[in-house]
């Protein structure tokens, strides 16, 4: 037998419960119920913004991979078959928008590593490329929203670790969904995350 | 089990342990180990606390602009849509 504490109840409760609200969001938009629509398409954009910004940093980006996601998730919804999977389509859908962004960037950085690639705990804080200095009014209120030491925390980790935490712990999907998505087996999951958690800890006490 | 290697198991399946992934023996185990060593319950501790933090920090609307560009993104491509027929 499991023993479950709370936060385990808590992050496996809110995975089931947003994938059938995203479930029948979709089966409603699938057959015309435009208020549906919206607020599935309003979910699936801001789902993409979090992720991408999240993710890779740049609120640039995250527009354009907002809007993908959008027009992506508008057509898709013609040919769904299976309303469950909605969610981990619309992930690997942003994931992907997201790397075809940092692979057309000009002037990339060179310390820029790639979503995919694996780096080891034992490395420590991989150097992390920020926008460019002259911040808009919009920057500045990105820049504010949910906690900047939460978000300079996240920065320090290596991407693929991030990514995985934020999919984890931040839009509350399952390790199977996250491993569906990444391409990583499950233990790879559970060991990336175990491990970007103890690397999160760290960068919030050393502040 | 010596202190040490109770220590080792710890970092190991802390994790496991947060996700209710351990059978009950194990999770009994470490609670019990808490229970004598300050060093691991503050991990523990540390550890939930930035679970909690991230869980906490996704509930965060985003910024208002930018909700407004997505329903403002949304209702323009339906919109266009409908005129479409």
């Amino acid at each position: 037998m499991r023993a479950r504490p709370d936060s385990a109840r808590s992050n496996i409760s809110s995975a089931i419960g947003a994938n059938a609200e995203y479930a029948s969001l979709v089966t409603a938009a699938a057959t015309g119920d435009r208020e549906a629509m919206e607020r599935l398409l309003i979910r699936a954009q801001e789902a993409a913004y979090r992720f991408s910004l999240l993710v890779c940093g740049h609120p640039e980006d995250a527009e354009d991979v907002m809007q993908d996601a959008l027009l992506k998730t508008y057509q898709h919804l013609r040919q769904i078959s299976k309303p469950e999977a909605f969610r981990t389509w619309l992930y690997t859908t942003v994931k992907n928008a997201c790397l075809m962004k940092r692979r057309r960037h000009v002037g990339e950085p060179t310390n820029f590593v790639s979503l995919e690639q694996g780096v080891e705990a034992t490395s420590g804080t991989i150097p992390f490329d920020v926008p460019d200095p002259s911040r808009s009014a919009d920057q500045r209120l990105i820049d504010e929203w949910m906690g900047g030491r939460l978000r300079k925390a996240l920065k320090g980790l290596p991407p693929s670790y991030r990514m995985v935490v934020v999919m984890r712990e931040m839009e509350g999907l399952s390790t199977r969904e996250v491993a569906t998505i990444t391409g990583f087996s499950e233990a790879t999951v559970k060991t990336r995350l175990h491990r970007a958690r103890l690397m999160l800890r760290r960068h919030l006490e050393d502040e | 089990m010596s202190a040490a290697s109770d220590c080792k198991t710890i970092l190991d399946n802390i994790s496991a342990y947060l996700d209710g992934e351990l059978a009950s023996t194990a999770y009994e185990a470490i609670e019990r180990h808490c229970q004598a060593c300050p060093t691991c319950a503050a991990l523990v501790s540390g550890l939930r606390d930035t679970i909690g933090l991230c869980r906490e920090a996704a509930s965060v609307p985003l910024p208002d602009a930018v909700r407004q560009r997505a329903r403002d993104g949304v209702r323009r491509l339906l919109d266009r849509n409908v005129e479409k027929g």
